[in-house]
């Protein structure tokens, strides 16, 4: 049922024209997502729940306060017609708010370390869709300033607390906002480059989250000796954070590249190289990561019993797109 | 003895939180003239009146702010430092080599200024507790004597505990800092007691306050002897408590954000009691294989 709701919520999100449609299907994703975070029961767990809840039902009704001032002042409830500035600026907060943009960002590494791995994997992947194609149908009227400082921010706060995290779903939750930065820096000059960057980044954090559910690797430690366990898998996820990073020849480049030309064209060659030094950063904890689990053979093997039985089939063909 | 325990638990957070009430002129809440309280006045019989408001003891000179933010700007720059190096300020090759590591050692005063203990006194009680350096400096002694005589306050039923806690790290600007021991599996402990059972609790601070009483105890059974004891107890044995009363949904805890470690001691023996502490530390155990030791299935299943 929750997985139906989910499915709902972003269905009538992406193909509303309405506010209240969209605001709906935020608020039946938040609403469903919910219990599958704390599912569990832990008490961290429910702690990170309550944090979900908290920012994302501020966001939403920051959202719907914002189409209230836009319908107000302009009489209609469109979402590609939204003319009145303040309503801008506080949808494109909403939006951070929800996305887990700088500075609204504190909650998503919190609440991704409290999920269990499949979850910490929807809510980094399919949580997102919603708002940025709300994003994207805004996207002309958007704040342009806002949107590029919170970006920079953003990839700067990624790189910067990634750096020496040893829990993986935390070194994930960092390299999301990140990546959410390359998104969202790009989103008012050419759209579709945030829909491919998007696409792309699903894919890779979906296949990385479904290798390290696989070997049940919630710390560094862990990562470690999964060597062992699956040879084949290991070094798919190798290459899967490197193309994360986003090194030349393998496909999360792409995107990058085609931002950086994008940026150029539009006379914002500041940015562009700012973006491109501060993602080395990340960049090194990524080389950390895979340095963890490749590159080096630790002195120890793993004592966990559970992660000697696999228990899902091992997904090598993911990795490889 | 596990009951007593946690009963005696829950009358020690409850002395916790009021020993900060004020003392209640007689006039009442309305009538007086004073800040007014937001909580209720009474005062346990244990805790002393309050002579000064709090907001009559904040210094307000320039100089000593001055030296505050120099103090903590050079903390917030041996953090950015410590968050480049790697994991817990040290490389990464330590962190991935490491299997022992000694957090809380005790040589001089400053390390004995870490602990802060406390006792039935709180609510009334007649139990001493002293920490002070053992022979040498090289160890830490906590002794005192338990008094299990109930404080005739009407609503104690049970009395006699003392504990030592360690204080919680600060960062700079007074932020919550946490340890990461997610490399660890056990905790290990250089003690010498006399014989009585103690009860270790780990405080995880979590971030909403309606889990501030979460805490995940186990049992340390002394020997007594003169020869020193090395207890390694894992992480996998600590079940979760809360004020004292054990949760019927147990969960493993959670090593990458732990607050503070603490020590009780309420057997309900009257007499005087010693722990000397040489060391504590923590082991990365490779034969411990335990996950959790207790059941974690659906206790009420629906049917």
């Amino acid at each position: 049922i929750l997985m139906l709701s989910l499915a709902l919520g972003t269905m009538i999100t992406i193909t509303s024209n309405h506010w209240v449609t969209a605001w709906a299907g935020l608020e039946i994703n938040t609403l469903a997502i919910i219990p599958l975070i704390s599912k569990s029961h832990h008490p961290r767990a429910i702690e990170a729940a309550t944090k979900y809840f908290l920012t994302q039902a501020t966001a939403s009704a920051l959202m719907l306060f914002s189409s209230m001032t836009n319908a107000w002042s302009s009489g209609q409830w469109d979402i590609t017609q939204l003319t009145n500035p303040p309503s801008c600026l506080l949808l494109t907060a909403a939006i951070a708010i929800k996305l887990g943009l700088t500075p609204f960002h504190f909650w998503f590494p919190e609440v991704l370390q409290g999920s269990s791995l499949t979850t910490a994997l929807l809510l980094s992947t399919a949580m997102k869709f919603p708002p940025t194609t709300i994003l994207l149908l805004t996207s002309h009227s958007l704040n342009p300033t806002l949107l590029s400082t919170m970006a920079i921010m953003s990839i700067a706060l990624g790189g910067w607390m990634g750096l020496n995290q040893t829990q993986t779903r935390k070194i994930l939750a960092f390299s999301s906002i990140s990546h959410l930065g390359w998104m969202t820096i790009i989103i008012t000059y050419n759209p579709k480059l945030t829909l491919l960057t998007f696409y792309l980044y699903s894919l890779m954090t979906t296949s990385i989250f479904l290798s390290m559910n696989s070997t049940n690797t919630l710390k560094l430690s862990t990562l470690m000796t999964s060597w062992t366990k699956a040879p084949m898998l290991n070094t798919t996820l190798m290459l899967t954070l490197l193309s994360l990073a986003g090194l030349p020849p393998l496909t999360g480049f792409l995107p990058k590249w085609l931002i950086i030309q994008e940026l150029t064209k539009q006379e914002m060659t500041t940015t562009a190289t700012i973006i491109s030094m501060l993602s080395l950063l990340g960049l090194f904890f990524y080389l950390r990561l895979t340095y963890c689990s490749t590159i080096t053979l630790p002195p120890n093997s793993s004592n966990k019993m559970k992660q000697w039985s696999i228990k899902k089939p091992v997904n090598t063909l993911t990795p490889t797109l | 003895m596990a009951l007593a325990a946690t009963l005696l638990h829950n009358a020690y957070f409850c002395g916790r939180c009021c020993r900060h009430k004020a003392l209640q002129p007689l006039l009442g809440p309305l009538l007086s003239d004073s800040l007014s309280k937001s909580y209720s006045s009474y005062r346990r019989p244990g805790s002393q009146p309050e002579k000064k408001t709090t907001w009559q003891n904040v210094d307000l000179s320039f100089k000593k702010s001055i030296e505050v933010l120099k103090t903590q700007l050079g903390m917030l720059k041996k953090e950015t430092e410590d968050h480049l190096a790697g994991p817990e300020g040290q490389s990464l090759t330590h962190y991935m080599l490491e299997q022992t590591r000694v957090v809380w050692e005790f040589r001089s005063q400053e390390d004995l200024n870490k602990w802060v203990i406390s006792s039935d006194v709180e609510i009334g009680g007649k139990s001493e507790v002293y920490l002070k350096l053992g022979r040498n400096n090289q160890t830490a002694l906590l002794y005192g004597t338990l008094n299990t005589e109930v404080p005739r306050d009407g609503e104690t039923k049970y009395s006699g505990y003392c504990s030592m806690r360690a204080k919680p790290l600060v960062g700079s600007f007074a932020r919550k800092k946490y340890y990461d021991w997610s490399n660890f599996n056990s905790l290990y402990l250089r003690v010498r007691g006399d014989g009585r059972p103690w009860m270790v609790n780990i405080y995880t601070d979590p971030y909403f306050s309606h889990q501030k009483d979460d805490l995940y105890n186990y049992f340390m059974f002394t020997r007594g002897g003169p020869y020193w004891e090395e207890i390694k107890i894992p992480f996998s044995k600590f079940f979760l408590s809360s004020r004292g009363r054990v949760q019927d949904d147990q969960h493993p805890i959670w090593l990458d954000k732990i607050s503070t470690v603490g020590f009780t001691i309420g057997d309900k023996v009257n007499g005087p009691f010693q722990l000397e502490i040489d060391f504590i530390g923590l082991l990365n155990d490779r034969a411990h294989t335990e996950e959790f030791a207790y059941e974690t299935y659906e206790k009420n299943p629906p049917l």
